[in-house]
C-alpha cells in the first residue's frame, strides 16, 4: 500500500516543473508503412536511434535519417500504423527499466514482462545503445567464470569479461554448454548474475529453458531477455542490446555478470530484414555493409572494469549457428574475430557420443591461463599436450600398421583423456571435482579402469571423495596448486576407492 | 525525376512570395503522374513551413503580437475549445504548448508511468 500522503506529495512537487514551462514537441506524418518499417516527414529534430511515439501509443525507434523523412521501426504490432498518422519524437534514446526486481522474471526487449507474475516496477532507465567502457576503465581478464564443464575449465577457461563464442551445427549442445553455466554459478561465492537472451529462437525452446533453469534453481539470479521467432524483427534486433543494457545496471553495482547471446546468427537475419526493407545496399550473403558492426559494439561492451570502477565485469557467451559445420561462412568469421576465443561444436563427435561435442583442436580461448587457477593450471597443461598427442597418433594409427609399445601407451591415454571429458547435460561440476578427475587420468592412475566402466566409476568416485577425503577436497578448492601431500592423498584415494569399485 | 529536381521546380514555381499559376501550370502539364504526386507534396511542404497555426480556446485572439515573433510567416488561427486555456503554436513539424490541456496531460502521463 503507497501512501497517500506521500502521491500527493509528489505530485505537489511535480506540479512546481509543470507550470509556465511550454512544451515543445517534434512532430511528423506517417508517409509509407512496410511491414514495421515506417517512413514519416516532418520530425526536423530527430535524432538516430531516438524513441518516438506514434498516436495510438505505440513506438518506435529511428535508424534512418534522410533530408526529407525519416526511417522508423516500429516495436509493435504493424498493422495499427497507417498513412497520415502522426507521430512526435520524445527526446530520449530506447532504453530499459532495469532494477533487481527482474531476476527470476522472463521480458522482452523492451522490459515488458512475458510471465504470469505482477508488473515490475520501475527501475533505472539504461540505454539500449551504449560505447563501450574506454582502455583507462578496464583491467585484463585475470578472474576465471567457471562453467563446470571439465574440457572446458581445463582446455578453454573463460575468465570474468571475455567473450568467448559457442559455435557449431544445429543440435551439438551449444545451448546446453551456457545452461550448464548458468547453472554452475549456483555454487559461487561472488554471485554471478545471469541473463538469457533468446533472439529468434521457438517458444517451445524458452519455455524448455525457463523450466531447466527453474527446475535447476538457477532463476533467482537470472533474468530472461526473449524475442521469440514470431515477434517482429525490431524486437529480435533490439534483444541482445537490451540484455546488454541490463547486465550494465548490475556492472555499475560492482557484480559480475554473464550473458548469454541465443543466438547471433538469427539477430544477424533479423537485421539483414530490416536493413533490406529500409532499402540499405545489400553486401555479401545480402547482409548490410555495417553487420561487423553490428555484432562488435554489442560484445565490446563485455568488459572487466578496474578496482576503480566497481571492478564488476560482463562475460558473453554469444552463439553462432554454422550450416553444414562451415565456420568460414561470413557471421560466423565476423564474429570469431570478435571475440576472444570460440568453443567450436561437431556434429560427428556429437554423434560418437563424446559429449560436449568439443572439437578441442579448433577451439581456443585467447585468454589462456590468466583465466585459471593454479590448481587447473597444474594439470591443464599436460592434459592439452596429451590430447595433442594422442590426435597426431591417432591419425596414422588409423593406417593399422604396428605400433610400439610407447605410441599405444599414448594412444590409450588419449583415449581415456576423451572419456573422462565426457560429461552429461546438467551436472556441472566443481573445481575441486574436475580437477580430481582429469588429475587421476592424467597421472596414470586410472590406467586399468575399463573404458566403459569410465562415467560410473568417475561418478562413485566423486561420492566417495565426498565422504571420506573431504579434506582433500577442500584442500582443492583454494584455487593454489596442489601440494606433494594433496597429490599423494588423491593417489591413495584413488588406489583405496579402486579397491572398493566393482 | 530525383527530390532535388522536383525541389527545384518548386523553388521556380514562386513569385514573389506566393506561387504564380501560370508557372505551376506550366510545369505540371509537363510532369508524369508520379512526379506529379511528389510536386504536389513539394508544394505543400513549402506551404506548411511558409504558414504558422495557431490554436486557442478563445475567439479575439491579437495575432499582431505572433506577426511580430514570426515575421516571415503566414499566420492561420485556429479556434480549439479543447485546449482549455492557453495557446498552441504549430511551425512546420515544431509545435509549442502553453495550453492547460498540455500540462494536465503531463501530469497524467507521470501518474500512469509512476504508479500502477
Amino acid at each position: 500500500m503507497i501512501d497517500n500522503d506521500k502521491i500527493i506529495g509528489e505530485l505537489e512537487k511535480k506540479l512546481m516543473t509543470f507550470g509556465g514551462t511550454s512544451k515543445t514537441q517534434n512532430v511528423g506524418v506517417v508517409i509509407k508503412n512496410t511491414d514495421g518499417v515506417i517512413v514519416a516527414s516532418g520530425i526536423s529534430r530527430a535524432v538516430m536511434g531516438e524513441k518516438v511515439i506514434f498516436k495510438n501509443g505505440s513506438i518506435g525507434t529511428i535508424l534512418n535519417l534522410d533530408e526529407d523523412n525519416a526511417s522508423i521501426i516500429l516495436l509493435g504490432e504493424a498493422s495499427k500504423i497507417k498513412e497520415g498518422d502522426t507521430l512526435k519524437t520524445s527526446g530520449q534514446m530506447l532504453g530499459i527499466d532495469v532494477s533487481e526486481e527482474l531476476l527470476g522474471r522472463i521480458i522482452d526487449p523492451l522490459g515488458n514482462p512475458l510471465d504470469d507474475r505482477p508488473k515490475i516496477k520501475k527501475g533505472k532507465n539504461m540505454p539500449l545503445e551504449k560505447i563501450a567502457p574506454g582502455v583507462v576503465d578496464r583491467q585484463p581478464v585475470n578472474t576465471p567464470l567457471k562453467t563446470g564443464i571439465k574440457a572446458i575449465d581445463s582446455m578453454i577457461p573463460i575468465g570474468r569479461g571475455q567473450r568467448e563464442l559457442i559455435i557449431g551445427d544445429r543440435q551439438t549442445g551449444k545451448t546446453a554448454i551456457a545452461l550448464d553455466t548458468i547453472i554452475n554459478q549456483k555454487s559461487n561465492k561472488k554471485q554471478v548474475i545471469c541473463i538469457y537472451v533468446g533472439i529468434g529462437q521457438k517458444r517451445s525452446t524458452i519455455a524448455q529453458v525457463i523450466d531447466r533453469l527453474s527446475l535447476e534453481g538457477a532463476l533467482s539470479y537470472s533474468v530472461v531477455i526473449a524475442a521469440c521467432a514470431s515477434d517482429p524483427a525490431s524486437l529480435q534486433y533490439l534483444a541482445p542490446y537490451a540484455g546488454c543494457a541490463a547486465a550494465e545496471y548490475f556492472l555499475e553495482k560492482g557484480k559480475d555478470v554473464l550473458v548469454v547471446f541465443d543466438d547471433l546468427t538469427k539477430h544477424a537475419w533479423a537485421y539483414r530484414q530490416i536493413s533490406l526493407v529500409l532499402r540499405r545496399p545489400a553486401g555479401r550473403e545480402a547482409y548490410p555493409g555495417d553487420v561487423f558492426y553490428l555484432h562488435s559494439r554489442l560484445l565490446e561492451r563485455s568488459v572487466k572494469l578496474n578496482k576503480e570502477n566497481g571492478g564488476g565485469s560482463i562475460t558473453a557467451l554469444p552463439i553462432i549457428e554454422t550450416q553444414a559445420n562451415d565456420i568460414s561462412a561470413y557471421i560466423p568469421t565476423n564474429v570469431i574475430s570478435i571475440t576472444d576465443g570460440q568453443i567450436y561444436l561437431q556434429t560427428d563427435l556429437f554423434n560418437v557420443g563424446i559429449r560436449p561435442a568439443i572439437n578441442v583442436g579448433q577451439s581456443v580461448s585467447r585468454v589462456g591461463t590468466s583465466a585459471q587457477t593454479a590448481t587447473i593450471k597444474s594439470v591443464s597443461g599436460k592434459l592439452k599436450l596429451e590430447l595433442a598427442q594422442y590426435r597426431e597418433l591417432a591419425a596414422f594409427a588409423q593406417f593399422g600398421s604396428e605400433l610400439d609399445p610407447t605410441t599405444q601407451k599414448q594412444l590409450e591415454r588419449g583415449k581415456r583423456l576423451t572419456e573422462i571429458l565426457k560429461q552429461p547435460q546438467y551436472s556441472p561440476l566443481s573445481e575441486n571435482l574436475e580437477f580430481l578427475s582429469i588429475y587421476a587420468v592424467v597421472s596414470g592412475l586410472m590406467d586399468d579402469i575399463p573404458l566403459e566402466s569410465f562415467p560410473r566409476f568417475e561418478k562413485d568416485l566423486h561420492e566417495f571423495a565426498k565422504k571420506r577425503y573431504s579434506n582433500v577436497l577442500e584442500a582443492l578448492s583454494t584455487g593454489e596448486k596442489p601440494t606433494d601431500v594433496t597429490l599423494k592423498q588423491i593417489a591413495k584415494l584413488v588406489s583405496e576407492f579402486k579397491k572398493l569399485f566393482e | 525525376m530525383n527530390y532535388k529536381k522536383i525541389d527545384k521546380l518548386v523553388f521556380i514555381s514562386y513569385k514573389n512570395d506566393s506561387l504564380d499559376q501560370k508557372k505551376v501550370n506550366k510545369i505540371s502539364a509537363l510532369l508524369s503522374k508520379s512526379d506529379l504526386k511528389k510536386y504536389i507534396n513539394g508544394l505543400k511542404l513549402t506551404e506548411k513551413k511558409k504558414s504558422l497555426i495557431i490554436s486557442s480556446p478563445i475567439n479575439d485572439m491579437d495575432l499582431r503580437r505572433f506577426e511580430k515573433l514570426f515575421p516571415n510567416k503566414k499566420i492561420l488561427f485556429k479556434k480549439d475549445p479543447s485546449l482549455m486555456l492557453g495557446v498552441r503554436i504549430v511551425d512546420n513539424d515544431i509545435v509549442y504548448e502553453f495550453t492547460l490541456r498540455n500540462s494536465l496531460d503531463k501530469i497524467l502521463n507521470h501518474i500512469e508511468q509512476n504508479y500502477d
